[in-house]
C-alpha cells in the first residue's frame, strides 16, 4: 500500500516543488524590486554624482575625480580624519571597558540583573543620538549640572572637545559592546576554565591563555561593528552645537546644505563615497571575524 | 571568593555610575533651573509648545508605516526562502545587508540627489506628481521608504532568528496535511510561531525611527527627533526634559514587549 | 614509565547542595595503579566525588587525601591529577599539539621542550599525524583521545575520566575503552571512571564502586559484583535481576516449589523475594504449567523470555535460541531454578 502511495505521489510532487520554487520567487520579487529603488536609485545616484561635475561657465556635466580629489584635501581631509581618530578611540576603549562590564553581569547569579544591563543595553545603542547628547549638555556642557557644581570649566573642562566627545560616544558605544560580547562570554565553557586549572593554569593564565584568546576575533569584530558605529554617527555630534571637532558627518551635511565652494556642489557625494568605502572595509573586516568566533563558540 | 565579588560590584557600580549620573542630572537640570529655583516648568510646558504633539504625531505614523512596509515586504519573502528558495537565501542577505555598509548621512545625501531629479528631469511626467506627492511635508512617505531601507539589516537578523527557531517546513506541512489550505497554514501555523521574531523586528524597527534626525533633518523634515534639536536653542531645558522622557519611554516600552513577548529576547540572542 | 602510583582516600566526604544532598559520607580507597569505575545513576554523586578530587569541589566536612596527604585545601591548579572531561573542553584556539602541551607550558618548559614531549603523548594516544589540527577538525572520538593525552602531559600521578565516552557513538565507544584500558594498564596509573554504563564499567575496571543517594552501596572487582551483589539496589543496578516471590523458614526458601538454602545473610521477615538472574532461571515448555509466556526477544546467542507467573509477578529467563523456538506469546510453561543457594531481598511492594 504504501508503494502505490509512493508512486502515486512522485508526479505531484515534483509539481509542488516547482510550485514552491515559483512561489519563493514571486515573495522576494516585490522585496528585491523595492530595494533596487529605494536603496539602489540613491546609491546609484551618489556615485554617479561623486565622479560629476558642473561645468559654472557652461553649465555642461562631465565626468571627472576632482570632487574624490577635494574631499581628501584640506578641510576635508582634517574632517575624515578626525573622524577616524574619534571612531578608534571611543572604540578602542569602549572594547576595553565593555569587556569588565559584560563579564561582571555575565558571571552574576542575579537572572535580574543580567536582564535589566542588557534591556537597558539595547534602548542605549538603539536610541543613542539626539537625546544622548542633550543628556550630556544638561550634565557636562558649558551650564551642565556637573559642570557647575564642581566648577570644571576652571579646572580646563570642555565638553565640546576631542575627549568630550568620546565621553559621549562611549555612552552608546560601550552598550553596544556588552550586547555584542555577551553571547561570546556565554560560549565559554566551563570546562575550559576546569581543563586550564587542571592542566596548572592560575585564574590568570586562564584569562591570559584561553579566555582572551579565544575572545579575540569577538572583541576585534566588536570593535570594528563600534568603529563603523561612531564613524557613521551623526544626530549626536550634530545636536551638540558649538562642537569645533571637525567629523565628515559634520561636513557632509554642511556641503549637502549647499555651503560649498562653486564647481564641488557634489562633493557631498565624494564625501559619501569615501564613508562608503571606509564602512565596506569595516564590514570586509568583521564578517571574517565573526565567522570565526562563531566556529570556536558554537 | 570574596575577591572575586570585590571586582565584580566594583565594576558594576563604576559603570552604574557613567551610565546613570547624566539622566539624574538631566532631571536636576531640568527642574533646577539658576535664577528661578525648582520649577516643572519644563515638564508641565511640553503639551503646550508648539509643534511638539505634531511632530511626535508625524513619527509614529511614520514609525507604523515603516513598520508595515518592512514586515509586508520581509515576512512572506523570508518565509518563501525557507520553504522554497534555499538558494536565493545568501543573495537576499546580502542584499538586506547592504544598507549597513551605506551610513544614513551618506544614503541621504544619496537620496537627495535622486529628490532633485524630479524638478530637474521630469517636470513634465507623471512621475514628477508622484515625486512632490512622496514629499508632502505632512506625511512625507519617501521617509518611509528611507527608514525601510534602514531597518532591513535589523529586520533581516531578527527575522532570521525567529525562523532559525522553528521548523517552517514542518509546520506548514502539518497543517497541510491537516487540511489547511496554504494562506491558512501560513497565517494560522506559521505566523503564531513567529510572534517573537515580529514584535523583535518592530520593536527595533520603532526604536529607529522614533530616534532617527539624521534622514529627516537633511531632507528637511520635521519628526520628533528634529523637533527636538530646533527647540532647543529657545528651550534647553524643555529639549532635555523630552529627551529624558524620550529615553524612559522606549526603555518601559522594551520592557512592556519583552514581558509580552516572553521568549523574545532570548530566542533572538541564541 | 610511571615511577610513583598513588593511593587515594576519600574520608567521610559529606556535600550538599542547598536541599539536596550529593555525597552522603562517602569513604573509598583506591589503590596505586588500580582502575576503579564509579558507577550509579545520574545524581548519585559519583561526579561531585571525581571533581573534588580534582579540586574543583570543595567538601563540607571530610578530607580527601592523595599518598596519605590531605589534599582537600589545594587549589585545583596544584593538584596533581589529569582529568578528562565528558566533551568540548579542548581549547578551540588551540591545534591538537598545543593543547597537549599546555599544561608544559604554564609550567614554563621551553618551547622545543614540551612540542616533542606533546607529540610523544600525541603518538601514545594514536592520533601523531593529528598534531595540527584544531579541535573542530577532529571528530569526537578523536577529540577525547587529545584530551587523554592533554590529561597525561604533565605526568599526573591520578588520572580521571569523567563520563569521557558518553558523547560517542557506540562503535568508538568501543575502541576508545579498550585503548584507555591498555594506557592506564601500560602507565600503571591511579585512576577513576566515572561512567552510568555499567557494561562500560564491569569491562574496564578492576573494581567497580556502585554510588546511590552519595553513599557507597559496594565496591568489588566486576565478577564479585555481579555474582555477590552486597545490596538489593546493586543486586538490581548491575546487570538484570528478576523477583520471585518466596517465604523464608529455617534459614531455607520456599519459592516455586523448591526448597533452596539463602546466599549470605538471612533477613528476618518471612514474605521476601528472591533475586535470580536471566541465566539461571529454567523455563520449559509444559501442557499444564501454570506460568505463561508474555514476551521473547531474540539477542543473538540467546533469547529472553519474559514469562508471568501464576501470582502475577515477571520473571526474565535467556534460553540458547533451539530451547526458545517453541516458546512463543501465550505458551503454558514452567518455570524452576537450579539446586543452588539463592540470594534473597527483602519485598519491596
Amino acid at each position: 500500500m504504501t508503494a502505490t502511495a509512493v508512486r502515486v505521489d512522485t508526479a505531484p510532487a515534483a509539481q509542488v516543488k516547482r510550485r514552491r520554487r515559483s512561489l519563493g520567487w514571486i515573495a522576494v520579487v516585490p522585496l528585491l524590486a523595492f530595494v533596487a529603488v529605494a536603496f539602489g536609485l540613491p546609491a546609484i545616484a551618489m556615485l554617479d554624482g561623486a565622479f560629476t561635475a558642473k561645468d559654472p561657465a557652461t553649465g555642461a556635466t562631465s565626468y571627472t575625480v576632482d570632487n574624490l580629489t577635494a574631499s581628501l584635501k584640506g578641510a576635508y581631509l582634517t574632517a575624515l580624519l578626525g573622524s577616524v581618530k574619534l571612531s578608534a578611540v571611543s572604540a578602542a576603549l569602549a572594547t576595553a571597558f565593555g569587556l569588565p562590564l559584560a563579564q561582571a553581569v555575565v558571571s552574576s547569579r542575579f537572572r535580574g540583573l543580567r536582564e535589566a544591563v542588557l534591556t537597558a543595553s539595547g534602548v542605549l545603542a538603539n536610541f543613542g543620538g539626539v537625546p544622548l547628547a542633550f543628556a550630556f549638555v544638561a550634565t557636562l556642557g558649558n551650564a551642565g549640572v556637573l559642570t557647575r557644581q564642581l566648577g570644571l570649566t576652571d579646572k580646563g573642562w570642555d565638553l565640546y572637545s576631542f575627549w568630550g566627545l568620546v565621553i559621549v560616544y562611549l555612552y552608546f558605544l560601550i552598550p553596544l559592546m556588552v550586547l555584542t560580547i555577551t553571547p561570546a562570554l556565554d560560549g565559554l565553557r566551563t570546562q575550559w576554565r576546569e581543563a586550564a586549572q587542571n592542566n596548572g593554569a592560575t585564574g590568570v593564565q586562564y584569562w591570559r591563555f584561553v579566555a582572551l584568546p579565544v575572545l579575540l576575533p569577538t572583541l576585534l569584530g566588536g570593535f570594528v561593528l563600534l568603529f563603523g558605529s561612531a564613524f557613521a554617527a551623526y544626530a549626536t555630534a550634530a545636536a551638540m552645537v558649538g562642537s569645533s571637532i571637525p567629523l565628515v558627518t559634520l561636513q557632509i551635511a554642511d556641503a549637502i546644505s549647499g555651503n560649498v565652494l562653486v564647481g564641488q556642489e557634489n562633493v557631498a557625494l565624494a564625501l559619501s563615497l569615501d564613508m562608503v568605502l571606509v564602512a565596506g572595509l569595516v564590514m570586509a573586516v568583521y564578517l571574517p571575524l565573526q565567522r570565526r568566533s562563531a566556529r570556536w563558540l558554537a | 571568593m570574596a575577591r572575586l565579588n570585590l571586582w565584580r560590584w566594583g565594576v558594576l557600580g563604576l559603570a552604574g555610575l557613567y551610565f546613570l549620573v547624566p539622566l539624574a542630572a538631566s532631571v536636576v537640570f531640568t527642574v533646577d533651573v539658576p535664577g528661578q529655583g525648582i520649577t516643572f516648568d519644563a515638564y508641565t510646558q511640553i503639551f503646550s509648545t508648539d509643534g511638539f504633539v505634531s511632530s511626535l504625531l508625524l513619527s509614529l505614523e511614520l514609525a507604523l508605516a515603516t513598520i508595515a512596509v518592512v514586515l509586508l515586504l520581509m515576512v512572506p519573502a523570508m518565509v518563501a526562502l525557507r520553504l522554497g528558495a534555499p538558494r536565493l537565501r545568501p543573495f537576499v542577505e546580502v542584499v538586506c545587508s547592504l544598507p549597513l555598509v551605506v551610513p544614513p548621512i551618506a544614503f541621504v545625501a544619496g537620496l537627495g540627489t535622486v529628490l532633485k531629479w524630479g524638478p530637474d528631469h521630469l517636470s513634465r511626467t507623471p512621475l514628477f506628481e508622484t515625486f512632490v506627492a512622496i514629499q508632502n511635508p505632512d506625511f512625507p512617505f519617501v521617509l518611509v521608504l528611507a527608514y525601510v531601507v534602514m531597518a532591513l539589516p535589523f529586520v533581516y537578523r531578527a527575522l532570521d532568528a525567529g525562523l532559525r527557531a522553528v521548523d517552517i517546513r514542518t509546520l506548514v506541512e502539518a497543517a497541510r496535511s491537516c487540511g489547511a489550505g496554504w494562506p491558512q497554514a501560513l497565517v494560522q501555523a506559521v505566523l503564531p510561531n513567529l510572534r517573537g521574531a515580529l514584535l523583535n523586528a518592530s520593536f527595533l524597527t520603532l526604536a529607529l525611527v522614533l530616534g532617527e534626525f539624521t534622514v529627516a533633518q537633511l531632507l528637511g523634515f520635521r519628526p520628533f527627533a528634529v523637533w527636538i534639536v530646533n527647540v532647543s536653542g529657545s528651550q534647553a531645558q524643555l529639549s532635555v526634559a523630552v529627551s529624558v522622557l524620550s529615553l524612559l519611554v522606549t526603555w518601559v516600552l522594551l520592557l512592556v514587549l519583552a514581558g509580552f513577548g516572553g521568549r523574545t529576547r532570548t530566542t533572538s540572542r541564541g | 614509565m610511571l615511577d610513583t602510583a598513588a593511593t587515594v582516600e576519600f574520608r567521610g566526604i559529606r556535600r550538599e547542595f542547598g536541599p539536596t544532598v550529593a555525597l552522603d559520607g562517602l569513604d573509598l580507597t583506591v589503590q596505586p595503579g588500580e582502575l576503579v569505575a564509579l558507577l550509579g545513576p545520574s545524581g548519585c554523586g559519583k561526579t561531585t566525588a571525581l571533581r573534588m578530587l580534582a579540586g574543583f569541589e570543595h567538601p563540607d566536612s571530610g578530607e580527601v587525601l592523595v599518598d596519605g596527604e590531605d589534599v582537600t585545601r589545594v587549589p585545583a591548579h596544584r593538584r596533581d591529577a589529569g582529568m578528562v572531561f565528558q566533551s568540548y573542553s579542548l581549547f578551540p584556539h588551540l591545534d591538537a599539539l598545543d593543547n597537549v602541551a599546555f599544561g608544559l607550558r604554564m609550567r614554563k618548559v621551553r618551547t622545543a621542550e614540551r612540542r616533542s614531549r606533546a607529540a610523544e603523548l600525541l603518538d601514545l594516544v594514536g592520533l601523531a599525524e593529528k598534531g595540527g589540527q584544531f579541535p573542530h577538525q577532529l571528530s569526537g572520538g578523536q577529540q577525547q583521545r587529545v584530551a587523554l593525552a592533554r590529561a597525561l602531559a604533565l605526568r599526573p600521578r591520578v588520572l580521571l575520566l569523567d563520563e569521557p565516552l558518553s558523547a560517542l557513538d557506540a562503535k568508538v565507544r568501543l575502541t576508545l575503552r579498550e585503548e584507555i584500558r591498555r594506557l592506564q594498564q601500560e602507565l600503571g596509573i591511579t585512576t577513576l571512571f566515572v561512567t552510568h554504563d555499567q557494561e562500560e564499567a564491569l569491562s574496564m575496571a578492576d573494581r567497580v564502586a556502585v554510588m546511590h543517594a552519595g553513599k557507597l552501596e559496594q565496591c568489588a572487582a566486576p565478577s564479585e559484583l555481579y555474582g555477590r551483589p552486597a545490596t538489593a539496589f546493586v543486586a538490581e543496578f548491575v546487570g538484570t535481576m528478576s523477583r520471585i516471590p518466596g517465604r523464608l523458614a529455617d534459614g531455607t526458601v520456599d519459592v516455586l516449589g523448591q526448597r533452596l538454602p539463602v546466599d549470605g545473610p538471612v533477613p528476618s521477615a518471612t514474605e521476601i523475594d528472591v533475586l535470580v538472574r536471566p541465566e539461571a532461571v529454567r523455563v520449559r515448555a509444559e501442557a499444564d504449567g501454570k506460568s505463561r509466556v508474555v514476551a521473547t526477544s531474540f539477542l543473538g546467542a540467546a533469547v529472553r523470555v519474559t514469562v508471568r507467573l501464576a501470582d502475577g509477578s515477571a520473571v526474565k529467563a535467556d534460553l540458547p535460541a533451539h530451547e526458545a523456538a517453541e516458546l512463543t506469546a501465550g505458551a503454558a510453561v514452567s518455570v524452576s531454578l537450579p539446586e543452588r543457594p539463592v540470594l534473597v531481598a527483602e519485598r519491596t511492594s
